[in-house]
């Protein structure tokens, strides 16, 4: 069941052939080389679509916004305004580089790169459908915990390189925002291990269904505020309004990213976007069932009982785009969810912010870290709906 | 190439050169760097010989407490540097003569 | 191959590091270089099959310790120069010709003293049939609370008591 994007493949016809011609080709067993090219390739393709995913981000950003407050958006660029991000891309990259003179060179050169670098390594483990996984890790969720820390370092070191004071203001209020948010967030998370029993996407995925009364969220009412506590905690890592202090334009110009220009801006803006579309998606595949279609269709076993005609490599195939569909769906929703509430609610104060954190959040991701393993233990990990639907069954057999 | 030897030169090098930063260094924060490669050479050298020697899991037991500790020292040693600047207004190592008589 | 890559960029990424950091005047740089070499020690412990020990190198060094470096950096003056307030510049604060020189001596005493302990384990032949990768996540955590678990809860309340210092210690005091 567990597969990885190269180990999907291998399946497909054309795979034996190729490493057959090519093990004719080089004298050696190619198959090493074959899968590597296959996980290049994929890779390839998964960064590109990431990246234009994070530039429609800026898109849906203004447009979304745009509607919020009764106006027309970006309209003049292609059709609705859709090629806006392209054209942005173009005005980045045409702009002069400019690095200030009191900068530190070095850190202002490394920064805006450790922050692509840690987003787009967390991509590897994100779980778009049953076959589409980059690598199947079996410590995932641990290993895109650390992997995203490093946009940490990176804000941090780009607000102290750049050798000014809103750089630097903006600098210490992202890393000590986001290595305070850390603590509720991977509490919440680490419930959600304790239920499944492994740090894996695909098991922790596997173990929902495809209905919402299967999911985490509605399994019991620990999970239903857990899910919440990430969600707040996942804004506040992403530095997303409410939580922006680290970039709020009233108060410190544009925070760490002042004296960015060109492309190294763009970068931390694209690592900005990617990384709320990651996070969304971890939201998803822990706590909305991930990739799993209603009634079967995920594996294609529905379709192969209904038309036995079709071919099974075909069902397979189609289950696996509509999970793909099903994944991509429930992100973006919770995107849409993310850039709502940023042009909703006014920005937070720095202090209302850490005892949000420390005050509120933490102690309600311990309590229901508690509670989730109490309920294990006293319900054998039933949901409420299995344990509703039984005690109505037996008070309706109580009844004859 | 990938054996034994390989890894126990790569965590020697480490600690020569945690060795190094510790004694040449005057400043207290880049003498507690040294002290993480130290500890790093250590717990590499515990995973090692798991891998090579015997394969029963004791030393990343031990290479997980060795991360552990690191963090703790990390924790309290870095608390009492900003405590010892806010008195003494430096960070220099020979400045840290309180308990001299 | 594949492994073989893997582990000549993480040695590189973990020497270089290394020698960076003992060797750069910078403070600040010196910490962003202890983070490749950390990285690479990650790396490491993949080729080594301890993929839960990589993980946790990554989750408490990238995330904990190196930031937790770089705010205490920040927060006492930053990479100026430090000098001992008797006399100017008595020693630079990130060493210099003269303590470069006796950390070179006492380092080469040091590597043949270990080069003594060694030798006779380079001598032994390498093991060639090596087990193949399993995932060690579901041992480990058996063998954390089984036969290590005294280990474990003293260790948790070393992170308690750590945890409960720093704050204590580092809290500005009232009357000053």
């Amino acid at each position: 069941m567990n597969s990885t994007v190269v180990s999907y493949l291998s399946q497909a016809p054309g795979y034996a052939l190729a490493v057959n011609k090519l093990t004719e080709l080089f004298g050696f067993d190619a198959t090493g080389f074959v899968n590597f090219l296959l996980f290049f390739l994929v890779a390839f393709i998964v960064v590109n679509v990431m990246s234009a995913i994070g530039g429609l981000g800026t898109y849906a950003e203004r447009k979304i916004s745009a509607d919020l407050q009764m106006r027309q958006g970006p309209n003049r660029v292609g059709p609705y305004g859709l090629l806006q991000f392209l054209a942005d891309g173009v005005k980045m990259i045409g702009k002069e580089d400019v690095l200030p003179a009191q900068a530190d060179r070095f850190l202002f050169l490394v920064a805006p790169l450790m922050c692509m670098v840690g987003v787009f390594a967390s991509l590897a483990v994100l779980p778009f459908s049953n076959g589409f996984t980059l690598t199947n890790l079996n410590i995932g969720v641990f290993y895109l915990l650390g992997v995203s820390s490093l946009v940490g370092v990176g804000i941090f070191l780009g607000g102290y390189a750049s050798n000014s004071k809103w750089s630097m203001l903006g600098g210490m209020r992202g890393a000590s925002q986001i290595i305070s948010y850390e603590v509720p967030v991977t509490l919440s998370i680490l419930a959600i291990v304790l239920m499944t029993g492994s740090l894996s996407f695909d098991v922790i995925t596997e173990a929902q269904g495809g209905l919402p009364h299967e999911w985490f969220v509605l399994h019991n009412p620990f999970t239903f505020i857990g899910f919440f506590v990430l969600f707040i905690g996942a804004l506040a890592e992403t530095n997303r309004a409410p939580f922006d202090l680290p970039e709020a334009e009233s108060e410190l110009v544009s925070g760490y990213h002042t004296e960015f220009t060109g492309m190294r801006f763009a970068f931390f803006a694209l690592a900005e976007y990617v990384e709320v579309f990651v996070v969304c998606g971890v939201c998803a595949a822990l706590f909305l069932g991930g990739y799993k279609v209603p009634f079967d269709l995920g594996t294609g076993e529905l379709i192969m009982k209904t038309f036995p005609a079709v071919h099974p490599m075909l069902a397979k195939q189609i289950g696996n785009i509509l999970q793909l569909k099903v994944f991509v769906l429930k992100t973006l929703l919770l995107y849409y969810v993310v850039i709502w509430i940023r042009w909703t609610l006014p920005r937070m104060r720095v202090d209302s912010l850490m005892v949000l954190c420390w005050k509120y959040l933490t102690p309600i991701a311990l309590f229901n870290l508690v509670g989730c393993a109490v309920w294990l233990w006293a319900f054998e990990g039933k949901s409420v709906w299995t344990l509703i639907f039984k005690s109505g069954v037996a008070a309706a057999g109580g009844h004859h | 190439m990938i054996s034994l030897n390989g890894y126990l030169i790569i965590s020697f090098c480490l600690f020569l050169a945690g060795m190094t930063v510790m004694i040449a260094r005057k400043n207290i924060i880049a003498i507690l760097l040294g002290v993480e490669l130290i500890l790093n050479a250590a717990a590499l050298n515990f995973a090692a010989y798991t891998r090579f020697v015997n394969q029963n899991l004791d030393g990343h037991v031990m290479s997980l407490f060795i991360i552990v500790i690191a963090a703790a020292e990390a924790a309290v040693g870095l608390a009492i540097v900003i405590r010892f600047f806010q008195i003494k207004e430096t960070i220099h190592i020979d400045d840290a003569t309180e308990l001299q008589s | 191959m594949f492994l073989k890559i893997m582990f000549v960029l993480s040695a590189l990424l973990t020497l270089g590091g290394a020698f960076l950091t003992a060797s750069s005047k910078n403070l600040m740089h010196a910490c962003v270089y202890l983070l490749a070499c950390l990285f690479g020690v990650a790396g490491l412990y993949a080729t080594l099959g301890a993929d839960f020990l990589a993980a946790a190198q990554l989750v408490v060094y990238a995330g904990g310790v190196v930031i937790l470096m770089l705010f205490a950096i920040m927060l006492t003056g930053g990479v100026q120069e430090f000098v001992n307030k008797f006399g100017l510049d008595k020693t630079p604060s990130m060493g210099s010709g003269k303590t470069y020189t006796i950390a070179g001596l006492s380092m080469i005493v040091t590597a043949f003293i270990v080069m003594k302990i060694l030798a006779p384990v380079f001598k032994t032949p390498a093991q060639t049939d090596l087990p193949a990768f399993t995932s060690t996540v579901e041992k480990l955590g058996v063998l954390l609370v089984t036969d290590h678990v005294l280990a474990f809860e003293i260790s948790s309340i070393l992170l308690l008591g750590a945890l409960v210092g720093a704050a204590v210690i580092s809290r500005p005091r009232r009357g000053k």
